[in-house]
């Protein structure tokens, strides 16, 4: 019982908290580096032959050797000790060390802290639905430690931790909530080191070759959200314009030599779209407009192919606006677009010229040419995949040919590969298709996942025409706006399908379940992971907090948050309420009416002792007195109960008036 | 962590009440991170930068379930202690310079644990106890002593961190308990203490304690120490012994014997008379200046002599 403030660690706490870090780390280490992840798990190893024979832990000098080893290791393979996946190296090796020199509740504690840390760092690389379950089950039994940890004797089983931790985390689920709702979002990171971003904001690049897109399609980034002045045009007009890329070497498509910039001529028809579009940094020039844009935005230059460029490379959000026809005729073609629009890679097969030849014979004019190659990807076995099989040698030939099975990127290329050898000049455009409305905001938001190729043709009378290859095959995806979400778990190739009708009835029911686990995940993707300053706006406005903005947030977030807590509390309160057994409490009151007439109870006092005392100072009260006295000594130690006794001694306390001076 | 608030700024002890029990009420409970708390929100906060760096919500969601779990700690440490009942337990008189070991009873009304609970005075070690639920404990802070009189254990400290060891709970306590501290025994009496030979007024036939006289048959109301079982074993009906003599040595134990000597000292060795007294068995009596105890035997008497020479002279 008696024992000092520091229990030592015992067998099972340090078991259960090995077991708790190798759970931590684990998907870490699955990814990391071989010599780091060996260096851990060498760590671990070592740590649990120490738990039967405490000799094999390392002495202080093994230790310094072996934290100088690991901090060598780290920087052999991360020199710069920049970006996350140094940091987590480095992470991974001071648990290791950490582990094995785990002795005292102080080396628990920031054990325990080190391991909340690394639990954070799992979401920047993976953000599944089932990750957050394993994190919140780790979290559960390092909670389950500190528990036990602050406990003067270890508990009977690990079970009465657990349960304890279990309802705390449970209670501060509110707590979460709240100022997970209310935390204000910001639009950038705070620092920008260059070393993750890059690759985790690309966007789109100025080359491209199959696959390339379709990895950004998977990024539930906003690459730039629209305003309209008046209304949005119809989701199969929302091409948003971006790189145009000519040259190509077989693989890889790129914009070709630099033009020079000139007056362009565009007949327009329709009603003029203007809109403003605030872009998210890309580190590029790039201006994304609506197909197609006449007016440039300031401090931009209008490329001949409607490329629109700023003069500086975005290295800020930029807020720009414009006006785009969605008809227009782009008139005559230039000498040097015929050039360009009809360069071709050396890696011509004879069977997509055969394939070519053939529909030279049968059609009559560039115009039905294009409508036999559509109908060729419509009719043909083509399926639109997000997870294409790859086709190293010759891409467009394997495409066509064998593995038929694309993303929009496969589709404009081979489709503008066949034209150029048909003779007609075409080009491939990039940028994005569709967008997302913000119901709320009323404006249109375009993420990384609707990126878009397509391709253009040069027809004469009509100047350059859009043709969008992927529509021919999968109308759905220009139609709406497609959620990317259900194909990570598609197996490479498989198409994806979009509103199937099956009459079989298992499989409808086989739907349904995808597509009910479909509609958590997008939840998932639209309320979790992708909770932006803009969702967080448009969630305040349906909640009536539309007044809650920057600072106001914050406090606003702080006061509901203390009401949740006040909420706790009281839940808390309620639960811990002595009732005070009524018949001390009217002995109590029999005490302090005599305190008021100058006799106070002694601590050590008895009820017999004190009447004893009251009778020879105040004889006149000795019926009262000794009647109350010898009730509530039957009732407390004599274990007579009874409602009716009780009453009596509750109404003799209260009939109990004595004065300040003896009567008489 | 060692926490000494200053005397002014500490409002709200826990007193014990009048049936000499003291109840923790939420009001005089203090609390502050520990350094671990500290360092626990220090992680967090790094956790936040980062989760805003990289827009990451999910950071944000561990980051905040994690702080949620940091201030419904502050509620569950706060409730380890409320409710919390202590009471004073006995405590046995020391001698001055012993050490005074106060027990405290805590009980724990409550159908949850109060595990973690720690108790210590100002400068010392803590004890702790984990209290199930609907439980009591007793704990026990021990006191040094260097005067008679009485020893108040005084103010001490009840504290936790209990559940998860980030913040420190604690109440100041007071529960006006106090040890009697009898005068350290000094020298051996000097020998002028002549045993005082007194006759029992019943002669040395009379019925006593000291010599066995005989057996006689039972009477109602002899105490059963001295029913002879021997005789009943074998069958011969209830015998009970009988005693005579109790011509007991019997000595006064004399203030005014003791010349030559200040009084603490006189005190001293009057404590050591009573206490060779009480070991030889004889009977005797204590005169202290406007004090006389008579002569008798027993514990009783003992502690009445011993509180008479530790409390001398202080007005209580």
């Amino acid at each position: 019982m008696r024992k000092p403030l520091e229990a030592p660690l015992n067998n099972r706490e340090l078991t259960a908290l090995i077991i708790l870090l190798i759970m931590t780390m684990a998907p870490h280490v699955l990814h990391l580096n071989g010599w780091i992840s060996g260096f851990f798990i060498a760590a671990v190893f070592l740590r649990l032959v120490a738990l039967k024979t405490p000799k094999a832990l390392p002495g202080r000098f093994l230790l310094f050797l072996l934290t100088a080893g690991g901090l060598t290791n780290v920087l052999a393979h991360y020199p710069l000790l920049m970006g996350k996946e140094a940091g987590v190296a480095l992470l991974t090796s001071m648990m290791g060390l950490k582990l094995l020199e785990l002795k005292t509740r102080r080396d628990l504690f920031i054990t325990v802290f080190l391991a909340f840390f690394t639990l954070v760092t799992l979401f920047l690389f993976r953000q599944e639905i089932a990750l957050v379950g394993y994190v919140l089950l780790v979290a559960w039994g390092l909670g389950a430690v500190l528990v036990e940890a602050s406990r003067s004797e270890h508990s009977a089983n690990l079970l009465v931790p657990l349960r304890k931790s279990g309802i705390m985390l449970l209670q501060a689920v509110p707590v979460m909530i709240v100022l997970f709702v209310f935390f204000p979002r910001f639009t950038g990171p705070l620092w920008n080191l260059g070393f993750d971003s890059r690759a985790a904001t690309a966007g789109l690049s100025d080359r491209i070759s199959p696959g390339s897109i379709s990895k950004l399609i998977l990024s539930e980034e906003v690459a730039f959200r629209v305003n309209f002045e008046d209304k949005i045009p119809p989701n199969s007009n929302l091409y948003w314009r971006g790189p145009v890329l000519w040259q190509t070497d077989g693989f890889y498509w790129n914009e070709g030599p630099q033009q020079r910039p000139r007056k362009l001529k565009l007949q327009v028809a329709g009603e003029p779209v203007a809109h403003t579009v605030t872009l998210e940094p890309t580190h590029r020039r790039w201006l994304f407009a609506l197909d197609l844009p006449q007016k440039r935005p300031p401090n931009s230059i209008h490329m001949p192919d409607f490329q629109l460029l700023n003069l500086k490379p975005l290295d800020q959000r930029i807020r720009y606006s414009l006006t785009s026809w969605t008809e227009y005729n782009t008139g005559p073609l230039q000498e040097d677009e015929l050039q360009r629009g009809l360069q071709l890679p050396p890696n011509i097969t004879p069977r997509m010229e055969e394939l070519v030849a053939g529909w030279k014979a049968e059609a009559e004019g560039p115009v039905e040419i294009v409508e036999t190659a559509l109908k060729f990807f419509r009719e043909q076995p083509f399926f639109y995949t997000l997870i294409p099989p790859l086709t190293l040698d010759n891409p467009a030939d394997e495409f066509l040919f064998e593995t038929r099975r694309g993303f929009c990127e496969h589709y404009a290329t081979s489709f503008t590969l066949l034209m150029r050898l048909v003779g007609i000049p075409t080009r491939v455009v990039t940028g994005y298709q569709g967008g997302e409305l913000n119901p709320m905001g009323g404006y249109l938001v375009v993420r990384q996942a609707d990126a878009h190729a397509w391709s253009e043709v040069w027809l004469a009378g009509s100047g350059w025409v859009r043709i969008d290859p992927t529509a021919a095959v999968a109308p759905q995806r220009i139609d709406r706006s497609f959620n990317p979400n259900i194909d990570r778990s598609f197996d490479i190739g498989e198409p994806i399908k979009f509103n199937l009708k099956e009459s079989d009835l298992v499989k409808r029911l086989v739907n349904q379940l995808r597509w009910g686990w479909d509609s958590i995940n997008s939840s998932w993707h639209n309320w979790v992971l992708g909770y932006t300053m803009e969702r967080q706006g448009s969630l305040m406005a349906m909640l009536g907090f539309s007044f809650l903005r920057g600072y106001k947030l914050a406090l606003g977030m702080v006061l509901i948050t203390a009401t949740v807590v006040f909420g706790l509390a009281i839940l808390l309160w309620n639960q811990t309420i002595i009732k005070t057994d009524p018949i001390q409490k009217a002995f109590l009151r029999y005490c302090k009416k005599l305190s008021r007439i100058g006799i106070v109870r002694n601590p050590w006092e008895g009820p017999r002792d004190l009447a004893t005392r009251v009778i020879k100072l105040r004889p006149d009260l000795a019926t009262d007195v000794a009647r109350i006295t010898s009730l509530y000594i039957a009732m407390r130690y004599g274990n007579e109960g009874g409602q009716q006794k009780l009453r009596r001694l509750q109404m003799q306390v209260q009939a109990f008036r004595p004065s300040r001076r003896p009567a008489g | 962590m060692r926490l000494r608030l200053p005397e002014y700024f500490i409002r709200r002890h826990v007193y014990a009440d009048v049936e000499g029990r003291a109840h923790i009420r939420p009001r005089t409970i203090y609390i502050l991170p520990t350094a671990q708390g500290i360092l626990f929100g220090a992680i967090l906060f790094l956790m936040l930068l980062g989760s805003i760096n990289y827009a990451n919500n999910l950071g944000f969601m561990l980051t905040f379930l994690l702080a949620g779990l940091g201030v419904v700690a502050i509620l569950h440490t706060w409730r380890n202690l409320v409710g919390l009942e202590l009471v004073a337990g006995r405590n046995e008189p020391v001698f001055a310079g012993q050490e005074a070991r106060f027990e405290i009873q805590l009980i724990n009304h409550r159908e949850s644990t109060r595990a973690g609970i720690n108790i210590k005075l100002a400068d010392g070690e803590p004890v702790a106890c984990d209290l199930e639920g609907k439980s009591s404990e007793a704990l026990t802070l021990a006191v040094q002593t260097h005067h008679r009189g009485y020893q108040p254990l005084g103010q001490f400290v009840l504290f936790t961190r209990y559940p998860m060891g980030l913040l420190h709970a604690w109440v100041y306590i007071d529960l006006d308990n106090r040890c009697l501290v009898c005068p350290a025994p000094g020298g051996r009496m000097p020998p002028a203490q002549v045993p005082d030979y007194r006759q029992c007024p019943k002669g040395d036939k009379g019925v006593g304690v000291d010599d066995f006289v005989g057996l006689r048959s039972y009477r109602v109301g002899d105490p059963i120490k001295h029913i002879h079982w021997k005789t009943l074993a074998r069958e011969q009906g209830i015998q009970t012994k009988q005693f005579g003599g109790d011509r007991a040595d019997r000595r006064w134990l004399d203030w005014d014997s003791l010349q030559g000597m200040d009084t603490e000292q006189r005190l001293s060795a009057l404590c050591r008379g009573v206490l060779d007294a009480c070991e030889k068995q004889h009977e005797y009596g204590l005169r202290l200046p406007g004090t006389e105890i008579k002569p008798n035997r027993g514990p009783v008497h003992r502690n009445n002599c011993l509180a008479s020479l530790a409390l001398f002279g202080e007005s209580v």
